[in-house]
């Protein structure tokens, strides 16, 4: 039953962007009275993304060695040398399973962490020359090598801590999931979620997953925490969505709210700095202030020089 | 035209009349040597760094992104070099101008702490090669804080600051030879006609990135801790770096004064130790109202390393404000410059706080220095004060009495008549005013 759906969700993703772009529209449309960020922030048109169901996930790993290959990054093996096993996200992973056991016996979970895309990304937000960026169509998160400085603010910045910089060698690249967006335009789903056995990893547009994860949630009341959908008002709203039995704040998602990072932290940069107006104004004012001081100064400046014969120092 | 040169001690009241350069002491000496020493270990290291990458020769890792050569070389260095914005400012829009002696240390301990911070912020990023894109202002982030910071620091330091740092240079080429005065004067008048302009880019431009430091971890969120975490962290970095740059400004010129035994003008130190006693009273006023009204300050009393901090940096600010304050009272310098520095150190740890100590990416997240690292950061502040030694004995940098001009042309005219072309004073010429024909 799963599988039918998941190809349904993926085959309306493989038709491509027109379909989407409708599909998204149309859900936008029939979507609703309350307003939240998640939903004033441009959602864009064929914004595609991730639903992970942890509930559905049986810790395999299939996702990390497709992402391994369709990336074609090499198998992090820095643990024992033999078996792949990443402790995190690293620069050769960038999509890890990880394991939540709590020792009381309460129920554990498995949890898939990528890049969250979000739809006000905060690493775009701080990156000084636009070297991640959101694309327009599909909402994917981007990174372009040629305008990288290099200077990790995104690491820093990312509420989900998801980008990382490679420490080793000259030329570094900062790595992160851009979903594949190679295999996207040749027509083909991410690597995670073409080989995941239980269908807890699906791809598609938006707004399709946020419905079915809203249906899954219907069909069975109680199951998920809080009956709710990670990412459809977190941070503003990401199109990686999550289902999840225990509390997202355990599996790593923290509890941001509705409004996202930038938007709450940098209000008043962008205030301040609107039209550059403000730093202009006051370096009017400066100059004058400034240029009338000097001038009283010089004055004085002469008078010693003639005193005490020495030439005045500006 | 001189005169004996009789010094009364105590008669008068020492006052700093004009810059003069440090003279009859050698450039090279062991402690410069050792600096020396340092900086090229420190460029052997970098070279290393350029081809391993950042991983082998530093402590950073995926959790803590940023090491001490962005927190402490950049973040801290710049605070203790705003000196030429916030002596500047307080003199030239203030109207303080009894801190005039003081600016050409100012300008000169700035531009050296930008530079070294900068050069190091080279050595730090990843990909420095496509810095290029700061000249293209279509592709900035205007509303990010890190492309205001590497956009108007290096403005900053490669216009204004360089610009206002030229006087001594153009001052030493006018007594250097009287073939170039009138080029120079020429220069001199272009100079002074921009000024005004110069000068006012030279406070504004600091003043926006001292702030957007303190922006760059607005966007960390819940990672810093809250007693750090806050709207008001841009006003409270500017407000830092201002007393920092205060106390470095004034420190170093008294730390000179002792060294080369040049007397101290009180009536411009007191009123420096004023304006910076009353900045650290504001700051710590609005740091604890920030606190109060976040509901923050509660975490201050709880038993943790954060806490720890937290104290430790208010005490050390608290308590050097404090001392500068008496100092005005007591009249020892002793006090002022104990005061100066233990408002620095506390000023130091503030602002190192929210990037490394204060900052939590994770449970399990550690970071500590390599050594490599630490070679590094020292080398690079040694490349600093080397300049800066090698600076204070070539330029008019350090205040003084206007007899110790006097005295200075003496000391070349009489013993050291063979004077090599790296002394300031050459040709014969000792910078009296001669009569000009016109007069």
């Amino acid at each position: 039953m799963a599988i039918t759906r998941r190809d349904l969700i993926t085959n309306i993703a493989k038709a491509g962007v027109p379909v989407a772009a409708v599909m998204s529209m149309s859900t936008m449309a029939s979507a609703g009275s309350e307003s939240t960020q998640a939903e004033s922030l441009p959602v864009p048109n064929a914004a595609v993304g991730l639903l992970y169901d942890a509930s559905l996930c049986i810790g395999c790993k299939a996702c990390e060695a497709a992402c391994n290959e369709a990336n074609n990054t090499p198998e992090d093996i820095s643990g024992d040398r033999l078996h792949e096993a990443p402790v995190d996200l690293n620069v050769f992973t960038r999509n890890i399973i990880k394991l939540y056991k709590p020792t009381d016996g309460s129920p554990s979970s498995f949890v898939k962490r990528q890049c969250m895309q979000c739809l006000d990304p905060a690493c775009a937000a701080g990156c000084p020359f636009q070297a991640l960026y959101k694309e327009s169509v599909t909402g994917i998160v981007r990174w372009d090598g040629g305008k990288c400085i290099g200077c990790r603010y995104c690491t820093i910045s990312c509420p989900f801590s998801v980008p990382r910089f490679q420490w080793q060698g000259f030329n570094p690249v900062v790595t992160k999931c851009e979903l594949c967006s190679h295999r996207l335009a040749k027509g083909l789903k991410p690597g995670c979620t073409s080989v995941c056995p239980t269908g807890a990893v699906t791809f598609g547009p938006r707004t399709v997953l946020l419905l079915e994860a809203k249906r899954r949630i219907k069909n069975s009341p109680g199951r998920y925490y809080q009956d709710r959908v990670y990412g459809e008002k977190d941070n503003g709203g990401t199109q990686a969505l999550y289902l999840s039995r225990v509390p997202f704040a355990m599996l790593g998602l923290p509890e941001i709210g509705p409004e996202s990072v930038p938007s709450s932290s940098l209000r008043w940069q962008e205030r301040v700095y609107k039209y550059f107006a403000l730093p202009a104004l006051l370096y009017v004012g400066l100059v004058a202030v400034i240029r009338k001081n000097l001038k009283g100064h010089e004055a004085e400046a002469l008078e010693q020089e003639k005193e005490t014969g020495l030439r005045a120092q500006q | 035209m001189s005169t004996t040169v009789i010094k009364l001690p105590g008669t008068t009241r020492p006052r700093w009349e004009r810059a003069v350069p440090v003279y009859g002491v050698s450039v090279v000496n062991p402690f410069f040597i050792g600096l020396i020493v340092m900086a090229l270990l420190a460029l052997v290291l970098t070279t290393y760094r350029e081809i391993v990458g950042l991983g082998p020769v530093s402590g950073m890792n995926d959790m803590f992104g940023w090491g001490i050569w962005k927190t402490f070389n950049v973040v801290v260095l710049t605070a203790w070099g705003s000196g030429a914005f916030a002596v500047g400012t307080a003199a030239w829009v203030f109207g303080r101008k009894r801190l005039f002696p003081l600016m050409r240390m100012a300008l000169l301990t700035s531009m050296l702490a930008y530079a070294c911070g900068l050069c190091l912020l080279g050595v730090d990023v990843g990909r420095p090669w496509n810095f290029y894109w700061v000249f293209f202002p279509w592709n900035w982030n205007v509303h990010s804080p890190m492309a205001e910071v590497a956009i108007c620091m290096s403005v900053y330091a490669a216009i204004p600051l360089f610009l206002e740092n030229i006087p001594p240079v153009l001052e030493r080429l006018w007594h250097f030879d009287v073939r170039l005065q009138p080029i120079v004067e020429k220069l001199e008048h272009i100079l002074h006609k921009f000024f005004p302009l110069i000068i006012a880019a030279a406070y504004l431009l600091p003043a926006m990135h001292q702030s957007s430091l303190g922006a760059l971890m607005l966007l960390a969120g819940q990672r810093v801790h809250p007693l750090w975490q806050t709207p008001f962290l841009p006003l409270l970095y500017v407000g830092a770096a201002a007393f920092m740059s205060f106390g470095c400004v004034a420190g170093t010129t008294m730390l000179c004064c002792l060294v080369w035994k040049r007397p101290m003008d009180r009536e411009v130190l007191d009123e420096a130790a004023r304006i910076t006693a009353w900045l650290i009273a504001g700051w710590l006023a609005l740091r604890t109202l920030d606190l109060l009204f976040r509901g923050a300050l509660i975490t201050a009393f709880r038993f943790n390393r954060y806490a720890g901090i937290f104290w430790t940096e208010t005490f050390l600010i608290g308590y050097g404000g404090w001392l500068l304050y008496r100092s005005l009272k007591d009249r020892q310098p002793r006090t002022m410059f104990l005061g100066y520095t233990i408002s620095s150190i506390g000023g130091m740890l503030y602002r190192f706080s929210p990037t490394t100590l204060a900052y939590m990416p994770g449970p399990k997240a550690m970071y500590f220095p390599s050594t490599i690292e630490l070679l590094i950061a020292i080398g690079f502040v040694s490349i600093g004060i080397a300049a800066f030694l090698l600076m204070v004995k070539l330029f008019a940098i350090l205040p003084a009495p206007a007899q110790e001009w006097r005295d200075m042309a003496h000391y070349f005219k009489f013993r050291k008549p063979y004077i090599s072309w790296t002394r300031y004073f050459n040709f014969g010429f000792f910078g009296d005013i001669e009569p000009k024909e016109s007069d």
